[in-house]
C-alpha cells in the first residue's frame, strides 16, 4: 500500500470511528444498566419503566457519534485525513468510554434506587455528569472539525 | 455481564446490628444465584468451606482445614478473594489463641497444627502476652483482650462481627457488580443472618410461631376432647 492510501484509509477511519466506537459503547452501557435494570425488576413489584427507561441512557453517545460523523464526512485528500483521523478517533473513544462508565453509573442508580425511590432523581446526577463530559467532546470535536479543509 | 443481574436483585442488607431479619430469605437468596455458572458456585462453594465457621463438620480437624485453605489460595489468583479469605483466616487464628489460652494453656500447642498464616509464629513467641504483641498489627485485638479479661463474650462476638464487617466494606470497595462484590455481599448476608439469630427475645418468639404452627392441626390431640 502506497504512503498516499494509507493517509487517505486513516482519514477514512476518522470519519467512521465516532459512530463505531460510539455504538459499540452504547451497547457496552446499554447491557449493562440493561442487566441492572433486569435484576431490579426481579426485587421490586412496580416503577419497572423507570428502570428500563434509565438504562436506555447510553444509546446518546451512539448519537454523538453519528453526528460527528457526519460533520468529519467530506471527500478524504492527503490534507484533511490527519484531522479527520484525529479528531474523529478521540472522539469516538471518548464516546465509547463515556457510553461504559455511564451504563455503570445507570446500573449503581438503578441498583440504589430500588430499595430507596425517593433517591430516583439524585442517583441520575452521576450519569448526567458522564454525560455533561461526552458532550464537551462532542461539542469540540464539531468546533475542531470546522478547520479541517474541505 | 450475569453479575449486574444478581447484584441489582439484591436488597441493600443496611447496618449489621440494625437489621431484625436479613433482608432477603436464604430460600429467595439461593434461588438469585441460580444465575451463577457451575464454575462460580464451584469458587463460592470453597469460600463458604473456608469462612462459614458455624457450618464447619465437627470430624473436620484444624490439619485437613489448613490442606483445604491453602488449596484454595493455591487455585486461586484473585487477589480480593485471597484477602478476604486470608483475612478471615488470620482473625479466626487470633480468636483461636484467645481461647486456648483462656481455657488454660499456658503454653501454645507443640507439634500440632492449630493456626493459618504468618502470624502462628509471632503468636507462639509472645503466648503470654496479653495480645500477642499484635496489637499495632490488628487494633482490635487490644479491645478483644480487655472484653475476654471481663468476660463479656457477647461484646467479644460482637467485636468480631464489627471487625469482619469492617474488613468486608474495605474489600468490596471498587466492586459493585462482580464476583467478588457477589461474595462480599453474601459473606455480609451470613453476618446479618448470624447477628439476627443471635436475638433472644426474637428467638423465643420465632419458636413460639414454629411451635403454634406446627401443632396447629394437632391441638385436638392435647385438649383432652375425645377423638
Amino acid at each position: 500500500m502506497s504512503n498516499d492510501t494509507s493517509v487517505l484509509v486513516l482519514g477514512w477511519i476518522g470519519i467512521y470511528a465516532p459512530v463505531a466506537l460510539g455504538a459499540i459503547g452504547a451497547s457496552i452501557g446499554c447491557t449493562t444498566a440493561g442487566q441492572a435494570a433486569i435484576g431490579a425488576m426481579m426485587e421490586v413489584n412496580s416503577g419497572y419503566g423507570r428502570f428500563v427507561g434509565l438504562s436506555a441512557l447510553p444509546s446518546s453517545m451512539s448519537i454523538y457519534g453519528i453526528v460527528v460523523m457526519f460533520i468529519l464526512n467530506r471527500p478524504v485528500t492527503p490534507e484533511n485525513s490527519g484531522g479527520l483521523f484525529g479528531i474523529g478517533l478521540l472522539s469516538g473513544l471518548a464516546f465509547l468510554m463515556a457510553a461504559i462508565y455511564q451504563g455503570l453509573c445507570c446500573a449503581s442508580a438503578i441498583s440504589g434506587s430500588k430499595a430507596k425511590p425517593e433517591i430516583f432523581g439524585l442517583s441520575l446526577a452521576p450519569a448526567a455528569i458522564v454525560e455533561g463530559f461526552a458532550v464537551f467532546a462532542f461539542v469540540f470535536a464539531l468546533v475542531a472539525a470546522g478547520g479541517i479543509p474541505k | 455481564m450475569k453479575y449486574v443481574v444478581l447484584m441489582a436483585s439484591l436488597p441493600p442488607l443496611g447496618s449489621l446490628f440494625e437489621a431484625a431479619t436479613p433482608p432477603i430469605s436464604r430460600l429467595k437468596l439461593e434461588s438469585r444465584l441460580g444465575l451463577l455458572e457451575s464454575s462460580d458456585r464451584h469458587t463460592l462453594e470453597q469460600i463458604a468451606n473456608l469462612i462459614a465457621w458455624p457450618s464447619q463438620p465437627l470430624e473436620r480437624t484444624d490439619a485437613a482445614f489448613l490442606v483445604e485453605a491453602h488449596r484454595f489460595l493455591a487455585s486461586n489468583r484473585n487477589p480480593t478473594l485471597r484477602r478476604l479469605v486470608t483475612q478471615r483466616l488470620d482473625m479466626r487464628t487470633v480468636v483461636a489463641a484467645f481461647r486456648r489460652r483462656r481455657r488454660g494453656e499456658a503454653q501454645p500447642p507443640d507439634g500440632e497444627v492449630w493456626g493459618f498464616g504468618e502470624w502462628v509464629g509471632l503468636i507462639e513467641r509472645n503466648w503470654s502476652a496479653p495480645t500477642f504483641k499484635l496489637d499495632v498489627i490488628f487494633p482490635w485485638v487490644r479491645q478483644a483482650h480487655d472484653l475476654l479479661e471481663e468476660d463479656d463474650l457477647i461484646g467479644f462476638e460482637k467485636l468480631q462481627f464489627s471487625v469482619v464487617w469492617t474488613m468486608l466494606n474495605r474489600l468490596g470497595a471498587g466492586h459493585a457488580f462482580d464476583f467478588e462484590a457477589l461474595i462480599i455481599y453474601l459473606a455480609r448476608w451470613s453476618l446479618v443472618s448470624r447477628w439476627s439469630c443471635y436475638k433472644g427475645e426474637t428467638a423465643v418468639a420465632r419458636f413460639r410461631e414454629l411451635v403454634d404452627a406446627g401443632l396447629a392441626n394437632h391441638r385436638e390431640l392435647f385438649s383432652g376432647v375425645a377423638q
